[in-house]
C-alpha cells in the first residue's frame, strides 16, 4: 500500500519535471565578442615604478593601493561613439594562468555566465575626460594574477564596450595581488588549548576508567 | 523457576577477534551477543518489576536480557532511551564536522589557493579514512564498549577539526580532512550500542533511525556553516578568510562537548558499563581463518559491498560536493546554496528509516525475493535520478530532482540492511563491515573518478556518477539464495534454511555443536520465505530466543 502511494506521487513529480524541463530559460546576455575595446585603462599599484618589458607587479592585500585610470581611447573621441555610454564598472579580473583547474573562475562569451571579472572594484559615471579611482585591495581578495578590466553599459545596464590593462590573450602586464592568510595568533593559540583539552580530557576519563576496573 | 539457558548461548563471539567483534552492526545479532554476565546475579523476581545492578527499574519494559521491547523515542528513560539518543546525537555530530568544510568551499578554496584536483583529493580524503578505522571500531567496542568507543573516537579527531584553523595550503587541507574522516566509525559504535540496548523485535527500527538521525549531520551542517560563518562575518566583523577559521570552532567544540556527554552519561549495556561486569560464562573461540573464509568466499558479500558503495557512497559524494555544485551553477550565495544542500542530508530523517521499513514490508509478503526486489528497484530509481540532476539546468527542478534522488539513495542504504543479516550467519561481522567499509570505498572511487578532474564539468559528472549508480547495481539480480530464490529465480526445493547456514561448518565442528546458533538463526529466518510460508514457524523461534522469564509490561 505504500509502494502504490510512492507509485502516484512519484507519476505527478515525474509529469511536473518534464513540464518544468521544458520551460524556456532563454536568458542569454551580452556576448563578450560582440564588445569593442573602446576604452584605455592603466592600473599602477602606487609606490612602484614601471619599467619596459614583461611587466608582473605585486601587490599585497591591505598594504597596497592601486590607482586605475580609465578613458575613451583618443583616436575615438569625438566620434560619437561615446553616445550612450552612461555607467562604467570596474573589476578585477583573473589571468588565464589563475583559472586552469578552477571552474569558478571559467571565462564564457556570454557575459550573464562569465565567471572572469568576478570581484568589483568600483562603479562610475562615464565622462568623455575619462577618470581614475584608487582602491586599496580587499582583504577576502585571493591571491592569484589578475588585470583591471572597464565595461561601459548604457542606461538600462547593457554593456556596449570595453577596455583592460592586457593584452588580447591576457598574458601581459598582469598583477600578482598577495593575499592574507587570515590567521591569527589569537586562533592559533585557542586551536592548541582546545586540543590540548580534549584528549587530556580523554586520558582522565581512561585513567579513572582503569582505576575503577582494578 | 528460570528455565536452563538453551545451550546455543555458547557462542562464536571471543574478545577482540577480528571480524567478531562487528556484531551489532546490523541489528540483527543480538540475540547471540557475548554472554555478559553481571557481577550480581540478576535473576528476575516474578511479579515485581526487573532492576539492574543498583536496584533501580527498568522504565521500559525490558526482555530477559534486559534489553528494550519498545523504543520510546521521545523519552530519555536511563539506560536505553538515552544510549539512544547520546548514540545517533554522536554519529550525528561527527558526520558535522567531516562535513564542515564542503558548505564553506567557496571561501576556502579562496583562502588555501585550492584548485579542482584539490578540493576532489579533499573530498576523497574525508571518507577514506574510515574504510580502516569503521572496521577497527568493532575491536574497540568489544574491548572497551561502546560508549567509550564512540567518545574516544571522538576526543581524538577534535584536535583535528581544530587543526582545520591552521592550515594554509591544499596539502595541510586534504590532511585535515583526511584525519577528521576517521570519526566516521561511530556509525560502527552506534548499531553496536543499539544492539546492546534494544531487542530483535526492534532492533531493526532503532538501528535505522539512529544510523538515518546520525546521517542527517551531514544535512544540518551545510545550513549551520554558513550561518555561523555570516554571524562572524557580520556581528564580530572578521574578514572572509578568517571568519571560517573561527567558524571551525562551532564543530570541534561541540565534538568534545558530546564526547564528554557520552562518557559521563552513557552505559554500555542495560545493567551497568563493562568495567562494572565481568565477563563469565564458556565461550567458544572462532577460528578467525574460518569466518575469514567464509566471508571471502560468498559471492554476496562483494555485490553488497559494491551496491552499498553506490548508495552510501553516492551520499557521501553528494555531501562533499553538491554545496559548491549550487553554488557555482546557479549562482546562488553561501547560504542558499547550503540551504539546498542541507535538504539532501535532512531527507535522511525518514529516508533511511523508511527503507529499512520498505525492506520488511517487502519481505513479510514476498520475502527475500522480495526484499531484493525492493533494494533493486528503490536503488536504480535513485541512478536514475542522479542522472536527471546531472541534466537538469533550472533551480527549480534541480531541487525537486535533489530531494527524489535523497530519498531513493538513502532508503536504498536501509534496504541493504535489511538483507545483510541473512547472507551469513558465522561470517556476519565480516560481511557487515566489509559492506559499511565499501560504502567509504564507493564515496572514494566515485570522487576520483568524476570529480576530480576539470575536463568536464561537474553536472557532467553526477550524470556520470548517475548512470554508474544503475550499472553497479544490476550484479543485485545474481544474488541467489538456494532457499528462497533470487530476482528471476525461485527457491530450490531441496534446500532449507537450516542446510544453508549449516554449511558454513563442516562435519567436525558440526559434530562439536558449534552450528547451534545458526540452526536457531535459521530458524528465525524462515519468515524470509514470504507470507505464504513459515511466519508461524518464525514466531515460534522468535519466542523461543527469548525465553526467560520474559517480563510483561
Amino acid at each position: 500500500m505504500a509502494f502504490e502511494l510512492l507509485q502516484c506521487h512519484l507519476r505527478i513529480l515525474f509529469l511536473w519535471l518534464v513540464a518544468m524541463a521544458l520551460v524556456l530559460a532563454a536568458e542569454g546576455g551580452v556576448l563578450f565578442s560582440s564588445l569593442e575595446e573602446t576604452m584605455v585603462v592603466t592600473a599602477d599599484i602606487q609606490g612602484q615604478n614601471w619599467t619596459d618589458g614583461p611587466r608582473i607587479r605585486t601587490a599585497r592585500v591591505g598594504d597596497d593601493h592601486m590607482l586605475i585610470k580609465w578613458a575613451l581611447n583618443s583616436t575615438l573621441t569625438g566620434l560619437g561613439v561615446d553616445r550612450e555610454y552612461t555607467t562604467v564598472k570596474i573589476r578585477l579580473c583573473f589571468a588565464p594562468i589563475s583559472q586552469v583547474e578552477r571552474g569558478w573562475r571559467k571565462t564564457n562569451n556570454d557575459l550573464r555566465k562569465d565567471k572572469t571579472c568576478s570581484i568589483p572594484i568600483t562603479s562610475q559615471k562615464y565622462t568623455t575626460e575619462g577618470n581614475f579611482t584608487d582602491w586599496t585591495i580587499r582583504r577576502n581578495v585571493p591571491g592569484a594574477s589578475y588585470f583591471v578590466r572597464v565595461y561601459v553599459s548604457d542606461v538600462n545596464g547593457t554593456q556596449l564596450a570595453y577596455g583592460q590593462t592586457t593584452d588580447r590573450l591576457k598574458t601581459s602586464n598582469l598583477i600578482i595581488i598577495q593575499p592574507i592568510t587570515g590567521r591569527h595568533l589569537s586562533i592559533d593559540v585557542a586551536s592548541v588549548v582546545f586540543s590540548i583539552s580534549s584528549v587530556g580530557a580523554l586520558l582522565g576519563f581512561l585513567i579513572a576508567e582503569f582505576r575503577r576496573m582494578k | 523457576m528460570a528455565p536452563t539457558p538453551p545451550t546455543w548461548r555458547l557462542d562464536n563471539e571471543s574478545v577482540g577477534e577480528p571480524g567478531s567483534s562487528l556484531h551489532g552492526v546490523t541489528g540483527h545479532e543480538p540475540t547471540f551477543l557475548p554472554t555478559i554476565d553481571p557481577v550480581h546475579e540478576h535473576d528476575d523476581q516474578p511479579g515485581a518489576p526487573p532492576t539492574d545492578l543498583k536496584g533501580r527499574p527498568f522504565k521500559l519494559p525490558v526482555d530477559s536480557e534486559h534489553k528494550a521491547k519498545t523504543v520510546r523515542i521521545w523519552t530519555i528513560h536511563r539506560p536505553h532511551m538515552l544510549a539512544f539518543h547520546l548514540s545517533w546525537f554522536s554519529f550525528m555530530v561527527c558526520f558535522f564536522s567531516t562535513f564542515a568544510a564542503p558548505p564553506l568551499m567557496p571561501v576556502i578554496r579562496e583562502n588555501l589557493n585550492l584548485d579542482k584536483i584539490d578540493i576532489g583529493n579533499a573530498g576523497v580524503a574525508s571518507v577514506a579514512g574510515a574504510v580502516v578505522s569503521r572496521v577497527l571500531m568493532g575491536t574497540i567496542c568489544d574491548l572497551l564498549g561502546p560508549r567509550f568507543g564512540a567518545s574516544s573516537l571522538m576526543l581524538i579527531t577534535a584536535p583535528a577539526v581544530f587543526c582545520m584553523s591552521l592550515v594554509t595550503d591544499p596539502t595541510g587541507f586534504v590532511l585535515v580532512r583526511f584525519f577528521i574522516g576517521f570519526c566516521l566509525a561511530t556509525f560502527v559504535s552506534c548499531q553496536f550500542w543499539m544492539s546492546s540496548m534494544f531487542n530483535t523485535k526492534v532492533v531493526g527500527i532503532a538501528n535505522g533511525t539512529a544510523a538515518g538521525w546520525g546521517n542527517m549531520g551531514g544535512g544540518i551542517v551545510q545550513l549551520v556553516m554558513p550561518g555561523v560563518f555570516h554571524i562572524i562575518r557580520h556581528n564580530i566583523g572578521s574578514n572572509d578568510f578568517t571568519a571560517w577559521r573561527i567558524a571551525f570552532f562551532i564543530p570541534g567544540v561541540i565534538q568534545v562537548f558530546v564526547g564528554i556527554v557520552v562518557l559521563i552519561f552513557g552505559q554500555d549495556l542495560p545493567d551497568g558499563n563493562y568495567s562494572e561486569l565481568k565477563r563469565k560464562g564458556d565461550k567458544v573461540n572462532d577460528s578467525f581463518k574460518k569466518v575469514f573464509l567464509y566471508a571471502v568466499t560468498n559471492y554476496r558479500m562483494y555485490i553488497f559491498a559494491l551496491t552499498y558503495g553506490y548508495c552510501f557512497g553516492v551520499e557521501l559524494t553528494i555531501d562533499n560536493i553538491i554545496a559548491q555544485y549550487f553554488y557555482d551553477r546557479f549562482d546562488l550565495n553561501l547560504t542558499t546554496a547550503g540551504t539546498v544542500a542541507a535538504s539532501f542530508g535532512l531527507m535522511n530523517l525518514f529516508s533511511r528509516p523508511l527503507g529499512g521499513v520498505l525492506s520488511d514490508l517487502a519481505a513479510a509478503r514476498w520475502g527475500m525475493r522480495g526484499r531484493l526486489w525492493c533494494s533493486w528497484t528503490i536503488q536504480t530509481l535513485g541512478g536514475i535520478s542522479c542522472i536527471i540532476l546531472g541534466v537538469v539546468g533550472q533551480l527549480g527542478p534541480a531541487i525537486v530532482v535533489l530531494l527524489l534522488f535523497s530519498f531513493f539513495v538513502q532508503a536504498a542504504c536501509g534496504t541493504t540492511f535489511g538483507i545483510i543479516p541473512f547472507i551469513s550467519r558465522r561470517s556476519l561481522g565480516i560481511i557487515s563491515g566489509a559492506t559499511g567499509a565499501g560504502g567509504n570505498v564507493g564515496a572514494v572511487v566515485t570522487q576520483a573518478i568524476f570529480f576530480l578532474n576539470s575536463s568536464y564539468p561537474t553536472e557532467r559528472g553526477i550524470l556520470y556518477m548517475g548512470i554508474m549508480i544503475v550499472c553497479c547495481t544490476l550484479p543485485v539480480c545474481f544474488v541467489y539464495f538456494p532457499q528462497w530464490g533470487s530476482m528471476f529465480c525461485g527457491p530450490s526445493k531441496s534446500v532449507t534454511e537450516a542446510d544453508y547456514y549449516k554449511s558454513e561448518w563442516n562435519k567436525d565442528e558440526q559434530s562439536r555443536g558449534l552450528h547451534k546458533a545458526s540452526m536457531k538463526f535459521a530458524e528465525n529466518a524462515k519468515s524470509e520465505r514470504g507470507s505464504q510460508h513459515g511466519s508461524i514457524a518464525a514466531k515460534e523461534g522468535l519466542e523461543d530466543a527469548n525465553t526467560k522469564g520474559e517480563t510483561a509490561v
